[in-house]
């Protein structure tokens, strides 16, 4: 009985380091990201609908942000999937803020307002696309430290845009508080919005 | 935008994905001899856009590329050439 006892103690000891290794690793990464404070200035662009929306327009609000472009082959597709199903899986817990699903096109010249109409509504239908100028679409893209490159185009005006590919947690204060890469899935990234959600402390009023 | 072709919608991109990944199966049957596969080699190109028939070619080099770091390992002196 005391061996038990003990061995209780030692698995709930090494439970609680455990547990505090990944609380120490993922306030190491939020600092890391607060220093970084990447998302900075106001973008000026238009959605779907034609309707100018400034990133001013988000505060208050948690985003979940992905750039991508409506001509791409798989990875932007995925990644929407993904994004989608992680709002999901968050909208169905009662309790938490709503979480806005956002996506800017990284291809400019040919998402305009309708071609996001057309290529979004196979997604969540909360998802809200922008676009813009280049200049416009450039600045939000550099804001994130977005890479994007379109390659030559084809006989046929074809291209495809090399970019970066991410999806960025966006805090009501409109700063970015966590961001998830292609291995990420749907699951890790709702647990993870979860848990900003619950901690969350404004940095600034 | 205009006078470009619209983006595939979703039933377009998963009937691409799907003659892709056909033609991908038989050159995993065949060992990747590609005369083996004619009639979906020609399948995928009419299904998919150009640009994204060189996007998937270059992806599956780098897939089978990657395979064969996996199981082989990398041996630089059989590299040889550039540094």
């Amino acid at each position: 009985l005391v061996v038990l006892g003990a061995l209780g103690a030692a698995g709930g000891a090494w439970l609680y380091l455990r547990e505090e290794k990944g609380r120490r690793a993922r306030a190491r990464r939020q600092a890391e990201l607060r220093a970084l404070a990447l998302g900075q200035g106001n973008f000026q662009l238009q959605d779907q609908a034609g309707r100018p929306r400034r990133k001013s327009d988000f505060r208050g609000q948690w985003v979940l942000l992905y750039f991508g472009f409506t001509h791409c082959p798989d990875v932007c597709p995925e990644e929407l999937e993904k994004l989608s199903r992680a709002v999901e899986l968050l909208e169905r817990e009662p309790g938490l803020p709503p979480l806005q699903p956002l996506f800017i096109t990284v291809d400019p010249q040919r998402d305009d307002a309708a071609a996001l109409g057309r290529y979004l509504r196979d997604f969540h239908p909360r998802l809200l696309g922008l676009t813009g100028s280049a200049e416009e679409v450039r600045a939000a893209g550099s804001a994130y430290r977005v890479y994007a490159s379109a390659g030559p185009p084809d006989e046929a005006g074809d291209y495809i845009v090399d970019h970066s590919v991410l999806i960025y947690l966006l805090g009501p204060d409109g700063l970015l508080l966590d961001c998830y890469g292609r291995a990420k899935s749907a699951e890790h990234i709702a647990r993870s919005v979860r848990r900003h959600m619950r901690t969350y402390q404004p940095l600034h009023d | 935008a205009g006078g470009e072709m619209s983006a595939p919608t979703m039933e377009e991109r998963k009937a691409c994905w799907g003659a892709r990944d056909e033609f991908w199966q038989c050159l995993d049957r065949h060992a990747d001899n590609a005369s083996q596969c004619e009639k979906l080699r020609r399948s995928f190109e009419s299904l998919c856009p150009q640009q994204w028939v060189k996007y998937f070619d270059k992806r599956r080099d780098f897939l089978k590329y990657k395979k064969k770091l996996e199981t082989e390992g990398y041996h630089p002196s059989e590299t040889g050439g550039k540094s």
